[in-house]
């Protein structure tokens, strides 16, 4: 899949569609967004005013766990201790300040460089522990895409927003005044035909 | 502006005050000196010899002098840094002293508001950058009613080529800018840069003319020279530009309330006391003093 398949900024003025589409660009580079977002449909009105955002996303690999990396077991028998051994480093840092903030310092022991010992009660905590999410590539994606969208790319002045978002799309429709429901109709509109030529391509 | 080496810069410093100009700023960046002077027309090619002998350059930079307000409607990532910077560094390379101003409440075609204290402080500067944003009909609907009670001149920045006179209580407008949200380096982008200042130049010369008609007792280069030879402690002042010139007058980075007695009795050789030329204020900058010339018709004089 090719990144921004469709890019579309409508407005009834054309110089500012065109900024506005270098301005979206922009952010999206900056924010390193622009494999999340797959198609992104734009419209501007600055005399109602309104202005509307939609795009599917994509959003990539989901949460990572540490059942994912990570052989975890029983210590030894005649201890409360839980063993963890890492199959690959890549999140060890992130697993060890997760562990740390949970069990704290003292009760954990790195005996090895791939060998974590956590000083708990094994039978209540093992399980806890194969499920605990080390990292949320998608929630940390959706985070920057916020900010790009609510913070950058929509015009500061308009304070009145409706959103609505998913893992698989953003909806923004933002305005000075009270919001009509028509815009929001238009929005969703613009939402479905992105949806269509997603099903198309 | 004279850009070279700092080997015997001082020399041309020297030649500058024997000519009865006025050096403004000197900044040393390692080996290299920018100064910013002022020297009278017809010296000119006196100085460009001595900076041609020094391997130095000599610009004319037509915004030295002067004290101008970068006006964002806020402070938030929708014009900071890039656009805003950009525009406050640009004319600072041009010789004028930037200030960036950021609405409290700048923001939207309807709703924006300035308050009295952020209208006092532009009407301290000699002119005023609104840089605005992508919407011609924004653009309008804001300049309607944002610059209200604001006495200097306007220079709105956009994204559409307008006309100044579509653009109500503006002076001057220049198109291209926008919403930008990159550093602005491209050849282009740099020409739509030139432009702006060369637009301020003009609004600025102007300025210039108006003031000749009835021109200041005293001049602002004057009042900077004589406050860094009679009060001590503007040497000691770390502000960037501690006497910032304006086109009548100055701002002077000390409190009002210690030294405001100090600077109105400062003496001229000409025998008259800065209060007698200058009306010496608060300035709503901090607790900075702000110096304004009065006029000719006013003193009867010019020193």
């Amino acid at each position: 899949m090719e990144q921004l398949e469709t890019f579309i900024v409508e407005s009834p003025d054309a110089v500012g569609a065109k900024t506005t589409r270098t301005l979206i660009q922009d952010v999206l580079a900056d924010l390193s967004l622009n494999r999340v977002i797959g198609r992104l449909k734009v419209f501007v009105d600055p005399v109602e005013p309104v202005f509307i955002f939609t795009a599917l996303l994509r959003l990539g690999t989901p949460a990572i766990r540490l059942k994912d990396f990570a052989k975890v077991d029983m210590g030894a028998i005649d201890k409360d201790e839980v063993k963890i051994e890492l199959i690959r480093e890549a999140h060890a840092v992130k697993l060890l300040n997760k562990l740390w903030e949970r069990y704290g310092k003292e009760n954990i022991e790195q005996p090895d460089k791939k060998i974590i010992m956590v000083k708990t009660d094994p039978i209540k905590e093992l399980d806890v522990l194969r499920e605990l999410v080390i990292e949320e590539p998608q929630q940390e994606v959706m985070d920057r895409l916020i900010d790009a969208v609510a913070l950058r790319i929509i015009p500061e002045g308009f304070r009145v927003r409706k959103h609505e978002l998913s893992t698989s799309h953003i909806m923004f429709v933002a305005s000075e005044d009270t919001l009509k429901p028509e815009w929001i109709a238009k929005a969703r509109e613009m939402l479905e035909s992105l949806r269509e030529a997603e099903k198309n391509a | 502006m004279y850009e070279g080496g700092v080997y015997k810069h001082n020399h041309l410093i020297e030649l500058v005050e024997d000519l009865g100009g006025y050096v403004l700023q000197k900044n040393i960046m390692q080996t290299d000196v920018v100064i910013l002077m002022l020297v009278p027309i017809n010296d000119m090619e006196i100085i460009e010899a001595k900076a041609k002998a020094l391997l130095g350059k000599v610009t004319r930079a037509p915004l030295t002098g002067t004290e101008i307000a970068t006006v964002a409607p806020t402070l938030a990532y929708h014009h900071l840094p890039h656009l805003d910077c950009d525009v406050a560094e640009f004319l600072r390379k041009k010789g004028a002293k930037t200030n960036m101003v950021g609405l409290a409440r700048g923001v939207g075609k309807r709703i924006c508001q300035m308050t009295a204290y952020e209208r006092d402080l532009i009407n301290e500067h000699d002119l005023a950058v609104f840089i605005l944003g992508n919407y011609e009909h924004c653009i309008i609907e804001k300049s309607k009613r944002l610059y209200e009670g604001i006495e200097v001149p306007i220079v709105v920045t956009g994204a559409p080529e307008l006309k100044v006179e579509d653009i109500p209580n503006a002076t001057a407008y220049v198109g291209s800018f926008g919403r930008i949200l990159h550093h602005m380096r491209h050849s282009e982008e740099l020409r739509t840069l030139d432009k702006l200042a060369e637009v301020i130049g003009g609004v600025l010369d102007n300025v210039r003319k108006e003031l000749a008609k009835d021109p200041p007792a005293v001049a602002p280069p004057r009042i900077k020279k004589e406050i860094e030879e009679q009060v001590q402690e503007i040497i000691d002042s770390l502000h960037p530009l501690p006497i910032t010139l304006q086109m009548n007058g100055a701002r002077v980075k000390l409190p009002y309330n210690e030294f405001h007695e100090q600077l109105e009795n400062i003496q001229f050789v000409e025998g008259v006391t800065m209060k007698e030329v200058a009306r010496v204020m608060p300035s709503k900058m901090r607790n900075f003093t702000l110096i304004r010339a009065l006029p000719k018709s006013e003193t009867g004089f010019v020193i």
